[in-house]
């Protein structure tokens, strides 16, 4: 599976495998790019019915067309500054493969872009930053694309069961 | 097969329920015991005080467990029993949370009695962990299988496919063959054993399972016998077909396991014994089994080369496709629904609800079916889903303000026929998921011959209403906890003919299983008219344990149900109520999974009674809807008591935080919701609020919520497994509006409030809630 192959290549200095078609969206100053065969569909921003006990990031869980999916704000899990949602906030549902079946996640993000083509020489491994900006762990690469930088995240680490495991410890 | 990081207190409760399952001569079932260890092993580190002593008795369980699949020590049903003792001593342990060397000592005498030492059988405590991990880590040992592993592997789709029909033909099987004991020359059920075998043979053949299909090749050939006169199906080749089936279980099983783990848990299984005796039995001689049946690690694979004739039935085959494609259908049509006419099954004398007539004349009417498609679950729960959304969309749309202007006479009536279309829509995919719980209650069948036979007890097993519907999710939960109900009725219910006899009774036993629906629930109970539950040493058990004071008085029906407690019946000495000394309390715990509740009823010398109580769905259930501040919340009606608005001269608080409330003169605690939450509401003064009084396991508890919104059914969903577990709420569901309402979990939510209350007063309460 593509998503399988783009996570095993994290540390090699060159990055073909991670060519491949990529939703951008923006946070703040700061333009990422996700896989999009893991992206299921982008939705506006609607009422979220908040869950206790759970991270602030967690904004709660939706129904969308009866699914009740869990839905979290990219910028509180990044630690940046919250904003106010106005209407160009989107909620990119994207689904991957978790430990017991697909998890089918919302993601909450300032706005959403475009579709690229990333070729795999566009596509750097991520830059060390050292434990004072906490882990690049779920950075896959640092794409260049027309003297733009795009950081592609590893979905699954982003809202994968690192999460849910975090929730165990709480 | 096991999902996420598990507490040791599942995982321990998790072994006892299968040390409980295991029959001698059920390898696969050991197999997942040791697989149970290995993570009790691996987590008990992190459990500080206890763990290294947990870590090496998980060590020596494990080396005791892989004698016995090794065959060096016996898998007697009596070995079994020490080693469920082990586990409870384990258990004990993890519950007070320190290692007395007294229970140590138990431990390792509970597994000397199985034969195995600590100690003297391995060289070096340290040792032994590496030893036992060693071995496990590449059950099939040498790398040459391995290898060959990727041979049958190529169509994972179809060796799913292969995998799923194959245990259905198995339990076909077992079932048919149980009715053949009883109506031995009836042509029609041989020919349903046949057949499976046949699939069975032509599938595996032609996804190169060649131990597979050597065994059941060799079978048919004896069945095929069986079939044209040449051999008579006497109780030999019955006890051979069965033992046959379930060894092809336990490789059907270990197919699966490689299928979903990887290829390194390979197993070896050598089918040459099997084969032999099949042969012998065809041959007209008699069956002479040397020793217990046992997977052979390191030898290389013995496949028997395919022979010409084998080559020449694989012609057949290809011509017999139809008719193996018409027998897959068949059988799966069998498993999915249940017959109109209520078939009859035989080592017990089952009586299909009302229709109580002769059993049916002649093979024709036995397996008349109504015609039914399989349907991948998830599909079913995505149409469930979409009629779901649906009729909230209805909704939406007939009170948009807008339409609901239209005074026109043509349009109302067209809303309201299209909500009885949407609601018949509704109730007819909430009852695709119910399935009839026939199939549980025959696998019992199998479980109380094999129980009464190794207990030389003559047990009939009565069944009523297996046409009575549950919740397709249900079925396979409740599967445990009714075996071992069954097992403690056969093995400590029912006595042995002789002293039947000396009490006036027949000497045959009869163990009653029905089904039927009453209100809102489904009830399943077990009853035997064996010697009841010796309701005095039960007492005398639980003031030695400290669950009640010498000067309690307790009703006996409190008294029994004693044994629901945690620990209970851990004890060795009451040899008539414990069962392989773990607790029945693994049944209470899988019963309340399910929202149920269980309680045994029993009259000394009469017999004893087990009632389980299930709610129909698990989808369902039916809700208020409260609201604070913004947040809408559903409580279960079932645990509702009342509602009211709190007056100042019932109201007391306690060192001016807990509160309480006098109801009917007793202190309920006030529990906020607001504060559990975190969320803001409306009202901080209780006496502007309502608190919604609330029932759980016995417990009191006062909810305050600023306003009820009403009632209504909502449909269960799940938060995901993103979301399991969150203290206090059960599942979501989605309102009228379409926002989602959380529904709330009573355990969790008290467990919260209570979560800095004094210990004293919870342990009290594990009292007082069982009474009810």
């Amino acid at each position: 599976m593509a998503a399988k192959d783009v996570r095993r290549g994290e540390n090699l200095q060159v990055m073909p495998e991670l060519a491949g078609k990529y939703l951008t969206f923006v946070l703040g100053e700061e333009e990422y790019g996700i896989f999009i065969l893991q992206v299921r569909e982008i939705i506006g921003i609607m009422e979220i019915t908040s869950v206790p006990h759970t991270p602030p990031y967690v904004k709660g869980v939706i129904n969308l067309r009866g699914r009740v999916i869990p839905v979290i704000d990219l910028r509180l899990k990044f630690a940046m500054a919250a904003r106010e949602y106005d209407d160009r906030t989107c909620i990119i549902v994207v689904e991957v493969q978790g430990r017991e079946g697909t998890i089918m996640v919302g993601m909450l993000v300032d706005s959403v872009s475009e579709v690229v083509n990333v070729s795999g020489t566009e596509v750097e491994p991520p830059p060390v930053f050292g434990t004072k900006f906490g882990s690049s762990d779920n950075i896959l690469g640092m794409a260049k694309i027309n003297n733009e930088v795009k950081i592609l995240l590893d979905t699954y680490k982003v809202i994968g069961e690192g999460v849910v495991e975090h929730f165990e410890k709480k | 097969m096991v999902k996420g990081v598990k507490k040791t207190s599942d995982i321990l409760d998790e072994m006892a329920l299968k040390v409980l399952m295991i029959e001698p001569g059920d390898l696969s079932v050991v197999g997942e015991l040791l697989e149970l260890v290995e993570q009790l092993v691996g987590i008990s580190s992190k459990e500080v005080e206890v763990g290294p002593v947990l870590a090496e008795m998980g060590s020596s369980f494990n080396a005791a467990l892989e004698k016995i699949i090794m065959g060096e020590l016996k898998d007697s049903a009596e070995n079994f029993g020490f080693l469920g003792r082990c586990i409870s001593q384990i258990q004990e342990i993890v519950r007070k949370n320190q290692a007395e060397a007294k229970d140590i000592k138990i431990f390792n005498d509970n597994l000397a009695a199985v034969g195995f030492r600590v100690g003297s059988d391995l060289p070096g405590g340290g040792d032994v962990a590496k030893e036992g991990e060693a071995s496990l880590s590449k059950p099939a040992g040498g790398k040459s299988a391995i290898a060959d592993v990727p041979d049958f592997l190529q169509d994972k789709e179809l060796l799913a496919g292969f995998i799923e029909e194959t245990f259905e033909h198995l339990e076909s099987i077992e079932v048919n063959i149980l009715d053949l004991e009883h109506s031995p020359d009836d042509e029609e059920i041989i020919n349903n054993i046949f057949r499976p075998f046949h699939t069975i043979k032509g599938v595996s053949g032609f996804l190169n399972l060649k131990l597979i299909n050597e065994l059941a090749h060799t079978t048919e050939n004896l069945l095929d016998d069986v079939r044209n006169g040449k051999r008579a199906m006497d109780s030999d080749v019955i006890d051979v077909v069965l033992s046959v089936g379930d060894f092809l279980r336990s490789m059907v099983q270990n197919i699966k396991d490689v299928l979903e783990k990887g290829a390194e848990y390979y197993q070896e299984f050598d089918i040459s014994e099997y084969v032999t005796l099949v042969r012998t039995l065809q041959e007209g001689g008699s069956p002479v089994r040397s020793t217990a049946v046992k997977t052979v690690p390191p030898a290389p694979q013995q496949v028997l080369p395919l022979g010409d004739d084998e080559a020449d039935d694989e012609v057949d085959e290809a011509n017999e496709d139809d008719f193996v494609e018409e027998q897959v259908l068949a059988s799966t049509v069998k498993a999915v629904v249940g017959p109109a006419d209520g078939s009859r099954l035989s080592t017990s004398k089952v009586f299909a609800g009302a229709d109580q007539s002769e059993a049916p004349a002649g093979p024709i009417s036995r397996n008349r079916l109504g015609a039914s498609i399989k349907v991948d679950i998830e599909k079913l729960d995505g149409l469930v889903n979409a009629v779901g959304e649906l009729v909230i969309m209805q909704t939406m749309v007939q009170q948009n303000p807008l339409v609901s202007k239209l005074a026109d006479p043509k349009l109302t009536k067209d809303f309201s026929q299209l909500s009885r279309i949407t609601s018949e829509l509704q109730k007819t995919a909430m009852a695709m998921r119910m399935v009839p719980i026939r199939q549980t209650f025959q696998k019992m069948i199998r479980l109380v011959r094999d129980l009464s036979k190794k207990s030389g007890k003559l047990v009939d097993l009565v069944m009523i209403g297996e046409e009575t519907e549950i919740d397709r999710n249900m079925v396979d939960s409740i599967y445990d906890p009714l075996v071992h109900m069954i097992r403690n009725s056969v093995d400590h219910g029912v006595q042995v003919p002789a002293e039947r006899e000396a009490v006036g009774k027949s000497p045959t036993g009869t163990v009653k299983l029905s089904a039927y629906q009453k209100g809102g629930y489904i009830v399943i109970e077990i009853e035997d008219d064996g010697q009841g539950l010796n309701t005095e040493k039960v007492r005398q058990k639980a003031i030695e344990r400290g669950l009640i004071k010498e000067d309690d008085h307790l009703t006996d029906k409190e008294l029994n149900n004693l044994v629901f407690l945690p620990g209970f019946s851990t004890a060795d000495k009451i040899t008539d109520v414990s069962g392989r000394g773990v607790g029945m309390d693994v049944v209470k715990k899988a019963v309340e999974k399910l929202r149920g509740k269980v309680e045994v009823i029993s009259q000394p010398g009469e017999g004893s009674q087990c009632v389980i109580r299930l709610p129909l769905t698990l989808a369902i259930i039916d809700g208020i809807i409260v609201r604070v501040g913004a947040e809408r919340y559903i409580i279960p009606t079932i645990a509702i008591q009342e509602s009211i608005r709190p007056t100042p001269n019932f109201y007391n608080t306690v060192h001016g935080k807990g509160e309480t409330l006098t109801i009917r003169n007793r202190l309920v605690p006030i529990i906020r919701l607001n504060e559990v939450f975190g969320v803001v509401a409306e009202y901080e003064d209780p006496f502007e609020a309502i608190v919604v009084v609330v029932e759980y396991e016995g417990r009191q508890r006062a909810l305050m919520v600023d306003e009820l919104l009403g009632k209504q059914e909502v449909v269960i969903k799940s938060l995901g497994g993103y979301m399991k577990d969150i203290k206090g709420v059960a599942g979501g569901t989605i309102l009228g509006d379409g926002r989602v309402g959380l529904i709330l979990d009573l355990a969790g939510l008290i467990a919260v409030s209570e979560s800095s209350v004094p210990v004293e007063e919870k342990e009290e309460e594990v009292i007082t809630g069982n009474k009810d």
